[in-house]
């Protein structure tokens, strides 16, 4: 095969084919196709070779890459990528160049990538349409089940709060033992969507209390130890509206209205727990029932400054909280007081914020 | 003259190809051509008295289909980092990037771009993560390529720090 049948073929391949001067320039093999032309016009008639680098910036980076392959003589081809380039017109061209080694030759080919390339252009614009769509969807059950979520919330609160209308205890008192469970719950390390449940499974640790009669929900003095048995039911009573669902929430709730008196040594009620045997769920809400009492005034005894509330507290640890526990809760303490401040009302409220969207930061 | 070598960095769909369309040739198209390898174009800008001219590589996004060739990199002033507002993996695909780009070429100034400002209400990344991001020492700004807002301060913020450089 001569040469001119081979610049034939590569002209019917749409590629050009040059040999790289010593000078730094390129001498054309063989017929220039006319696409070629549009870029280089003075490529026809032109004795000394063509400086691509100084048309194209991208030709001149990858000058540097072909250099390094021709001078280590290395095998096969080296290829660019694609590129695109404008014509004078402004239509746009994609090619690719590639270096490669013929006979102590150092040759560059640029081809013109054509339909080949609409073909991957195509399939990969339909691949990032449908991530883009799939992350869409992702995005949008993250955005619903965020807004169901709230209005389980707000329900479920409304509800608690109704039960509770009778005892002094207000829906702001509902609210932040939501908040203080959650926060302890995550200090813990608990899962995100079990320190969400929990938030909402606190508020219902009173909710047996509807059980009781009035006169001795909302008598003023010291309760008689028969009326202070009577009381002590509304842990069970809570336990039996909660019991046997399926719904994880619901679950936790169970264990909390129940378990929220028990004591770390045992001494607490219905069933005189210790340690462990009591759900996790219902020692973080104990520290949670006591502190809120304690810094909150309510008919039977005026607030205590917080202090003072430490104190009473700190005589607690080991024998009515899990230690654990209450170190965790004088860590976050400054959270609680947060909570305590946004929430000192005693007014329902119910109405949930938008809760924050979560943070994230650089891994 | 001075001529500067910038690349545009960022996951695909952030907007990249229509930063550069919107501050070279003042236009935007809401339909998504997803960009099929290296695109360069120029601008000349003036700063300080100063004529620079800026070669804007405007590379394909980065996904599991196309990848960032390393030596496309070399010899940039600078770059952006593109990150889509809307789109939170786009951040971290953002860093991917930056790591990769200063391994290869080292520490060269660079600016990350908040595109998209104009779909605020449907951003995933929150004023508090972009205003960490300053207090880190990053140049952020925050852009739209569609209505225009930010995009010549961004590349004239990057070059600036390009000369400072
Ligand atoms: N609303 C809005 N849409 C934008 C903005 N910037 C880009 N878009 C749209 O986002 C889509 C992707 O933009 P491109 O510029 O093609 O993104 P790219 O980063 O070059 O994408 P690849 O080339 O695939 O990597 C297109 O539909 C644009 O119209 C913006 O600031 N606001
Ligand atoms: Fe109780
Ligand atoms: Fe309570
Ligand atoms: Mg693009």
């Amino acid at each position: 095969m001569n040469e001119r049948m081979l610049a034939d073929l590569f002209n019917h391949l749409e590629t050009v084919v040059m040999e790289r001067l010593d000078d730094g320039s390129f001498r054309l093999v063989g017929c220039v196709p006319n696409w070629f032309k549009r870029f280089y016009p003075e490529a026809v008639s032109r004795k000394e070779g063509l400086r691509l680098q100084d048309n194209s910036p991208f030709l001149e980076n990858f000058c540097i890459d072909a250099e390094s392959f021709w001078v280590g003589k290395g095998a096969g081809r080296l290829k660019s990528g694609t590129f695109i380039e404008m014509d004078p017109l402004g239509d746009e061209y994609a090619m690719e160049a590639s270096a490669l080694c013929s006979r102590e030759k150092k040759i560059l080919l640029i081809e013109l990538l054509g339909t080949a390339y609409e073909d991957r252009k195509a399939v990969l614009q339909k691949a990032r349409e449908n991530v883009l769509f799939r992350e869409y969807l992702e995005e949008e059950v993250c955005r619903r089940t965020a807004k169901i979520r709230l209005r389980e919330e707000e329900i479920a609160l409304r509800l608690v709060w109704a039960t509770e209308s009778r005892d002094k205890d207000t829906g702001a008192h509902i609210r932040r033992i939501g908040l203080y469970s959650e926060a302890l719950a995550k200090a813990l390390g608990w899962e995100p969507q079990q320190a969400d449940d929990i938030r909402i499974a606190a508020s219902m640790h009173d909710i047996g209390k509807i059980g009781i009669p009035d006169k001795i929900l909302s008598k003023a003095g010291k309760l008689t130890s028969e009326e202070f048995e009577i009381m002590k039911k509304h842990t069970e009573i809570g336990a039996k509206i909660l019991e046997g669902s399926d719904i994880p929430l619901l679950q936790m709730a169970k264990e909390i209205a129940l378990g929220h008196h028990e004591k770390w040594d045992g001494s607490g009620y219905p069933r005189g727990l210790t340690g462990k045997a009591i759900p996790e769920s219902a020692r973080i809400v104990a520290i949670g029932d006591v502190y809120d009492a304690l810094v909150h005034s309510r008919i039977y005894k005026p607030a205590k400054p917080e202090a003072n509330a430490l104190v009473t507290m700190t005589h607690g640890n080991g024998k009515h909280f899990d230690p654990k526990i209450f170190e965790c809760f004088l860590r976050i303490l400054p959270t609680f007081r947060i909570i305590r401040q946004e929430f000192h009302g005693t007014e329902t409220m119910l109405y949930l914020e938008r809760p924050q969207m979560t943070l994230f930061r650089r891994p | 003259m001075i001529k500067k070598k910038i690349c545009m960095l960022g996951a695909f769909a952030v907007g990249k190809t229509s930063l550069v369309k919107r501050f070279v040739k003042g236009i935007f198209s809401d339909k998504y051509l997803s960009s099929v390898g290296v695109k360069i174009d120029k601008k000349k800008v003036i700063i300080e008295q100063q004529e620079v001219d800026l070669l804007l590589w405007d590379i394909h996004g980065e996904d599991e289909f196309q990848k960032v060739q390393r030596s496309y990199l070399r010899g940039s002033s600078g770059y952006f980092l593109v990150v889509d507002g809307a789109r939170r993996a786009t951040l971290n695909t953002a860093f991917t990037l930056q790591k990769r780009t200063e391994e290869t070429i080292g520490k060269v100034p660079f600016v990350l771009i908040f595109n998209k400002w104009d779909l605020k209400d449907e951003w995933e990344i929150d004023d508090k993560t972009m205003d960490d991001l300053s207090k880190d020492g990053l140049m952020v700004v925050k852009t739209s390529a569609k209505s225009g807002q930010g995009v010549e301060e961004a590349f004239l913020t990057l070059t600036r720090e390009i000369l400072e450089a």
